[in-house]
């Protein structure tokens, strides 16, 4: 299980990526807005996307978990 | 003939006896010792492996710290690309590399020697620390080291290669130094290994979670360059002292110009986004600009939203800070201030030029990098500006808002000269900020207030923040295309290095 999180402080902007959604490394999965800078979130690994744990909107800090992806199933 | 052979001549009877001796006392001395644990050379073969071939000399060979071993430290001096550098490397095989008082004594003879002579230092470190049997000797000698350590940061380059196990004196000596290099899997650096961190506070941790080159490279921002290999740390050794003179005020080391990468020059007016919000990976826009050639990034993984490089421009070895807005959104924060602080520092005191190319939001704002010390450490970047007295060029390729337009080498913090992009923007805050402030009322009032909002920081944007207020004051010096960048600095470099009118 790998979970792609946010860089930096930010507000969700955009979710690309739907949940069972088969993705590859350096796929983006969702556009963080901060600094008024759209900040892409990549995949890092690739397999299929388990759980969308954020909303567009939300206040996510640097570190938290915005989308998981099973490997397993790559 | 290495310092192992004795030449062989036919002897009278008489020197029969202390030729034999000293032949004797060689090979007791250079005989190899099979190294433990993931080490795969001696002390003796690192250094030569460092320096250029058949080049190494060692400094007192038949020291002894008793019992018929080494004093526990390979020392002497040999040359990089026929450059004299002095190197010290830790003698695992005696007492595990732990610093007693015959082996600091030994150290701080090669310490002595480097900055006496004006040459660069390489410490190959592989230590568990102090001799605990040498008890306070042992303490006043790693103390010495660090005098030294602290003294030679003013006269000449140090860099530390972390290739063992590194615990107490052999951590503290390299975070005196100028760069770390770690070997993977290899080197750790910590105050004290996994056993006595358990003892002292019950924590349990493994030696590469308390001080791997994972940790330090990415996290704590200890050590520089993280490699795979000791045949890397050697190779980037060699890489980093190519940009660096021997010695403060001794010459740098100029080659011959080389155009930039053709592809990357030609994609350069189009690389950067008009639309500020947008990312885009800073490496392509240096490429077109700097020398086709060697580079050397530092500290890549720690603080990304900065990167810190030598390079070269037409030849001249600079020192290069460029905002990446791939990492982060290019921002400045605690970690990012400390790190490009380190760097122009670094550059001033070697004379080497600075190279500024800026696309920065501003300074990260908010609780975290409050509580960080965002403001003390953003400050030491201000500092290190003023205080460079090395040449400073700088550009605005797209946008420079409020502190972090001051911080990243302004005018007034003494830039010899500065450029922006005609497609930038300089202000006290990007347009969105400043509308939002500007016109509270009027938005407030409004029916769309989002399309009043854009279409008020558009006209801001034009009128207020184009670059052409900054250059009608003679705050910065001209507006220029992105294909002109290059040889305008190489230009200024030719005027601030003297090199025109010699």
């Amino acid at each position: 299980m790998f979970a792609a999180r946010a860089e930096i402080v930010a507000n969700v902007w955009k979710i690309v990526a739907r949940e069972g959604d088969q993705v590859g490394v350096g796929d983006v999965l969702a556009v963080l807005e901060s600094m008024k800078m759209e900040i892409p979130v990549y995949a890092e690994a690739s397999g299929f996307v388990s759980k969308v744990l954020v909303e567009v909107g939300q206040i996510v800090q640097e570190g938290d978990p915005l989308i998981e992806i099973d490997e397993s199933h790559a | 003939m290495t310092q192992l052979d004795t030449p062989s001549v036919v002897s009278a009877p008489d020197q029969a006896d202390h030729r034999s001796t000293l032949t004797q006392r060689r090979q007791d001395r250079f005989a190899r010792v099979e190294p433990k644990g993931k080490r795969v050379f001696t002390a003796r073969e690192r250094a030569e492996m460092l320096v250029d071939d058949g080049s190494f000399v060692e400094m007192t060979p038949l020291r002894t710290a008793g019992g018929g071993a080494g004093s526990g430290v390979v020392a002497g001096w040999g040359t990089t690309d026929g450059h004299a550098v002095v190197v010290v490397s830790h003698d695992a095989a005696v007492a595990s590399g732990a610093i007693g008082a015959v082996m600091a004594d030994a150290i701080m003879k090669a310490q002595r020697f480097a900055i006496d002579k004006g040459y660069p230092i390489v410490y190959i470190n592989d230590s568990g620390g102090a001799r605990i049997h040498d008890g306070i000797f042992a303490l006043h000698g790693c103390g010495g080291i660090f005098a030294n350590n602290i003294e030679a940061q003013q006269r000449i380059p140090q860099i530390s290669l972390i290739i063992g196990p590194c615990a107490g004196a052999a951590a503290y000596s390299p975070a005196l130094t100028d760069w770390t290099i770690m070997v993977k899997e290899q080197g750790q650096m910590f105050l004290t290994g996994p056993e006595i961190v358990k003892a002292a506070t019950g924590e349990d941790a493994t030696a590469e979670e308390i001080g791997g080159s994972a940790l330090h490279t990415k996290v704590s921002g200890v050590a520089h360059l993280e490699v795979d290999s000791e045949e890397e740390a050697f190779h980037a050794t060699r890489l980093l002292l190519s940009f660096l003179p021997t010695h403060k005020g001794g010459p740098q080391k100029r080659h011959s110009s080389v155009p930039a990468n053709p592809g990357a020059a030609e994609r350069l007016p189009t690389l950067v986004p008009d639309k500020s919000s947008v990312v885009f990976d800073m490496n392509a826009l240096l490429d077109g600009v700097l020398d086709n050639g060697a580079r050397l990034e530092l500290m890549p993984a720690h603080a990304p939203s900065i990167l810190t490089l030598f390079g070269r421009l037409d030849g001249h070895a600079v020192g290069i800070l460029a905002n990446q807005p791939n990492a982060r959104g290019g921002i400045l924060d605690a970690k990012a201030s400390v790190k490009a602080a380190r760097f122009v520092e670094f550059c001033g005191r070697f004379d080497l030029p600075v190279l500024t190319f800026v696309d920065v939001p501003g300074f990260l704002p908010g609780t975290v990098e409050e509580g960080r010390g965002v403001i003390t450490h953003g400050a030491k970047l201000l500092k290190a500006y003023v205080e460079t007295k090395s040449p400073k060029l700088t550009v605005v390729v797209r946008k420079a808002y409020g502190g972090a337009y001051i911080a990243m080498g302004s005018a007034s913090l003494g830039a010899d000269v500065n450029w922006a992009w005609s497609g930038s923007e300089i202000a006290v805050m990007g347009p969105g900020g400043a509308v939002a402030l500007l016109h509270r009322r009027a938005l407030k009032a409004a029916e769309e207030p989002a399309k009043l909002r854009d279409e008020l920081a558009a006209v801001y944007r034009e009128e207020v923040a184009r670059p052409y207020i900054a250059a009608e004051a003679g705050i910065v010096d001209d507006v220029i295309l992105p294909e002109e960048t290059r040889d305008r600095m190489a230009a200024a470099l030719r005027m601030l290095t003297h090199e025109s009118s010699l």
